[in-house]
């Protein structure tokens, strides 16, 4: 994908090592106003790391990063102005209430007192949490808690929101709740960046995904751009009409196949069925048809089984692991 | 039981604190044998040097156990349930008494290990000669490892009722010092009268570790005006001490159950929403309202420091006016009790006690409220928040400070009318009051520096606490003992070196508190404590600044 022409958010080659180890591998990428960026990888990938140091709270190791044309390195204060921070843990404090803690929060940002009060039940109703306004943040549920900490990154108005996992640990219904609250932030035209270990829970609602992976980035793009990259490799299934054949089925596919894709290929007696993946052409899996129907195999169906977004993200998280 | 012990033994042993705690203890008292060893190897037959050795010997190893051993179990319980593993062990099939018994124990083999750094020392006080290895060592290790059993006990009983461990921590420490030494006062009081409440007193004091410690080295009745003379009663502290760890334990086992995971939680109710009664009531008890509905932070106040006042307990301002009204009550029926002569104490005694209420109050409430200041918002991943407001480090550093310190000169302003009627009563008086203020107030500001310093560096508030603490104890109590020891074994210039360390010395000299009028400690003690102030202030905001630097 091209640069955009007015990026709101440009990394170059970002690169952050904790002593001998690289955390952060010449990231670069870039998004433009309003959009909702995906920042997607496994645990350990490197997310939070890009984040804090997007929020100016770590120092990139080479490269550079800027916001809305601050700098993330030097322009600390006005960044802060910029950007609202949601960190992956809550922050809560003893004995105070939801509007207290807004409040304080509020006043840190140096927001005068009339004005605070009407944005505090701005950011509220925007989060629909006005309901828990007089319960102290240490007994709120966790998911309450996720609309109070969006709610605090909202208060001085930033330009962009930076989320890190949001959706961490909610259950289904408030995982929908979420998607909802940021498409509705994206709409007040805020530049987001959410965080997740989890493909599909946040891509169908961003605009570009990225994902990493041991701090590299290894997809980047809108979903259907990744994900026509990474169709190549296709997964069939062979329907029998009985478990009676199906390890002879399974041999004669592993046969035809090239001997790298041979321990992709699993037989499943209680259902029948023979599955695999291969990237070869539809000419050469017709001759794998043909060899199943030579040798008597009573096949059924021979289908392709459309590849959804965990899979996809799988594929791509294992295609670069190391072979521990 | 086993698994849990050896966990929380393991546990303790790797930490870097209680290894440093260990290491701390064999050092300390090898340096203190080597000390006292008499020069030239010439042994002096009379004993009169080993029984000094092992005096020190004796009031190191009782105050490591005090300052030392809380720490562990007051945070054990708390700390696992919090953290969900207690829940853990309480679906494995260990029982209750299990899980308290392994937590005991393991406290206890730690304690255990410290004790054994301190044979090599006892050996050698021994060979010194002049001491009675069981009457006297024996005896003593047995009164040591009594006030370590009965201190596990209190900090286990705390830690199952506390909802955090620097909470546990701090009330565990209170009840152990409470144990040690507040259990003397009633005797103090009530000394050459009969009757029930003198008959309580003594058995009171029966519980407290000191007077039978002093007995054994030999020290009864030497020192604190008689208060630890006579028969100490070795054995029913040893039977009370035990007896009463017993009962501790029965009673925190009681409630080691699903009680300890079932508390509902706060539903947040406001008084504001209340029906008018109610609301008038709470008005009347409270007179400021904790859970009325607040105005939101003025601009022109740091954003930082009424934070910290509504997110402790403590520091709500409906419990700093109950503590400034007991505090006040408490100053004046001092100074009244002088005045109408119902206890024959001068007004010089009475201002020294004075003293001693104020910076009591500033050495136990200081440290609980700026130990924690940086360390519980890394605890509670508040800093990262902080770090990403437009706050500056230092509005950070010193509005933290502020609420700290505002609370204090709250309280302390509430024992001056203690005050006021002393001069009343002897207006000559009037400028030895002003100096001696002036020390408590330097007393405020070193303990405020010092704590919010230590503090800083810890991300746990209750490592925080229990380090604070002790480096407290150390520097306020410390010199007290070695000024209760004046002449024998440390002389005049080493007492005088002792208190002028901490303000404290100073303020009960000036103030003509009896013993203490001979040393002049005024500037010499005023600027040690200022110098300590400074530099723990620079140290405190270093530290902050670090931490708000990016990584
Ligand atoms: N302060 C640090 N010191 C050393 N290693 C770190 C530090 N912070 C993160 N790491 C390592 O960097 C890698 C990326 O971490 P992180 O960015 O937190 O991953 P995630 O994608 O799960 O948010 C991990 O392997 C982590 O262990
Ligand atoms: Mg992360």
């Amino acid at each position: 994908m091209n640069a955009p022409a007015d990026p709101v958010l440009d990394i170059r080659n970002l690169t952050k090592k904790f002593g001998a180890f690289t955390a952060l591998d010449n990231l670069t990428l870039s998004l433009r106003r309003g959009q909702i960026l995906g920042f997607i990888g496994p645990n350990g990938a490197g997310k939070t790391t890009t984040i804090k140091i997007l929020v100016g709270a770590m120092r990139p190791t080479s490269g550079t990063a800027t916001i809305a044309g601050a700098d993330c390195v030097r322009d600390a204060r006005r960044i802060k102005r910029l950007v609202g921070f949601m960190p992956d843990s809550f922050g809560a404090y003893d004995n105070m209430r939801v509007r207290e803690y807004l409040d304080f929060f509020g006043a840190a940002f140096g927001i005068p007192r009339g004005a605070r009060a009407k944005r505090i039940d701005e950011v509220l109703e925007t989060t629909g949490s006005g309901w828990m306004q007089d319960r102290y943040v240490e007994a709120l549920s966790h998911g309450m808690k996720q609309r109070i900490g969006v709610a605090r990154t909202l208060l001085h108005d930033p330009e962009m929101l930076i989320l890190d996992e949001p959706a961490n640990g909610l259950d289904p219904q408030a995982r929908i709740e979420m998607r909802d609250l940021l498409l509705k932030l994206a709409g007040l035209g805020k530049t987001l960046i959410v965080t997740s270990h989890i493909l599909p829970e946040l891509s169908r609602i961003c605009d570009v995904v990225a994902i990493i992976t041991q701090g590299k980035l290894r997809a980047f793009g809108t979903l259907d751009q990744i994900m026509r990259d990474l169709r190549q490799k296709r997964t069939f299934e062979v329907q029998l009409c009985g478990p009676a054949q199906v390890e002879t089925a399974a041999a004669a596919v592993r046969e035809a196949l090239e001997p790298g894709e041979r321990e992709g290929v699993k037989a499943h007696a209680t259902e029948s069925l023979v599955r695999f993946d291969t990237a070869r052409s539809d000419t050469e899996l017709a001759a794998i048809l043909a060899a199943l129907v030579g040798r008597r195999i009573d096949v059924s169906q021979f289908r392709e089984i459309p590849k959804d977004l965990e899979d996809a993200f799988l594929s791509v998280t294992r295609r670069e692991a190391p072979a521990a | 039981m086993i698994p849990v012990l050896s966990r929380e033994f393991l546990g303790i042993l790797r930490s870097p604190r209680a290894l440093a705690a260990l290491l701390a203890a064999a050092v300390a008292f090898s340096l203190l044998v080597l000390a006292r060893w008499p020069a030239g190897g010439i042994v002096d037959l009379s004993g009169a040097g080993s029984r000094g050795a092992f005096l020190v010997f004796a009031a190191a190893l009782l105050g490591g156990v005090l300052l030392l051993v809380p720490a562990f179990p007051a945070s054990s319980i708390v700390r696992e349930r919090n953290q969900g593993t207690l829940l853990l062990l309480f679906n494995s099939p260990i029982s209750a008494v299990g899980i308290y018994a392994g937590k005991f124990l393991g406290v206890l083999a730690f304690a255990g290990l410290v004790l054994c750094t301190t044979l090599p020392a006892a050996a050698a006080v021994y060979a010194m000669g002049g001491v009675d290895p069981w009457q006297q060592i024996g005896l003593l290790y047995a009164v040591i490892v009594v006030m370590a059993t009965l201190s596990i006990a209190i900090g286990l009983l705390v830690s199952t009722r506390a909802t955090s461990p620097d909470a546990a921590v701090r009330v565990t420490y209170g009840l152990v010092f409470a144990v040690a030494f507040l259990t003397l006062a009633p005797h103090a009081l009530t000394r050459g009268t009969t009757g029930l409440s003198a008959t309580i007193a003594e058995w009171l004091r029966r519980l407290s570790p000191l007077p039978v410690v002093m007995h054994l080295v030999g020290q009864g009745g030497a020192v604190g005006g008689g208060l630890l003379e006579k028969d100490a009663g070795v054995w029913q502290f040893i039977v009370g001490g035990l007896g009463l760890a017993a009962v501790l334990a029965v009673a925190t086992i009681l409630q080691l159950d699903h009680r300890l995971f079932d508390r509902s939680r706060d539903a947040g109710t406001i008084t504001d929403d209340q029906s008018l009664w109610v609301r008038i009531v709470r008005r009347l008890v409270f007179l400021v309202d904790p859970q009325r509905r607040k105005a939101g932070i003025p601009v022109f106040l740091n954003p930082i420091m009424v934070k910290e006042f509504r997110t402790r307990r403590f520091g709500r301002f409906h419990w700093l006016l109950r503590l400034a009204a007991g505090c006040a009550v408490v100053s004046l029926l001092m100074t009244l009790a002088a005045t109408n002569g119902t206890m024959d104490w001068g007004v010089e005694t009475i201002g020294g006690l004075l003293v001693i209420l104020q910076i009591g109050l500033v050495v136990l409430l200081t440290p609980s409220l700026a130990a924690g200041l940086i360390a519980s918002e890394r605890e509670r991943g508040g800093w990262p928040l902080l770090q990403s407001t437009t706050l500056s480090g230092w509005r950070i550093a010193s509005g933290k400070l502020a609420s700290v310190a505002w609370t204090m000169l709250l309280v302390l302003a509430a024992t001056l009318p203690g005050y006021l009627v002393m001069t009343t009563i002897k207006p000559t008086m009037w400028n030895q009051v002003m100096l001696a203020l002036v020390s408590v107030l330097l007393a405020v500001a070193m303990t405020l520096a010092l704590s919010a310093a230590i503090g800083a560096f810890h991300s746990r508030t209750a490592a925080a606490t229990v380090t604070v603490y002790v480096v407290l104890m150390i520097l306020y109590l410390g010199p007290l003992i070695i000024w209760a020891f004046r002449g024998d074994p440390f002389g005049e210039q080493v007492v005088r070196g002792a208190l002028s360390i901490t303000p404290l010395g100073a303020a009960l000299s000036v103030i003509g508190m009896p013993g203490f009028t001979q040393y002049e400690l005024i500037p010499i003690a005023w600027r040690i404590a200022g110098t300590i102030c400074v530099a723990s202030l620079i140290v405190y905001a270093l530290q902050v600044w670090r931490l708000l630097r990016p990584e």
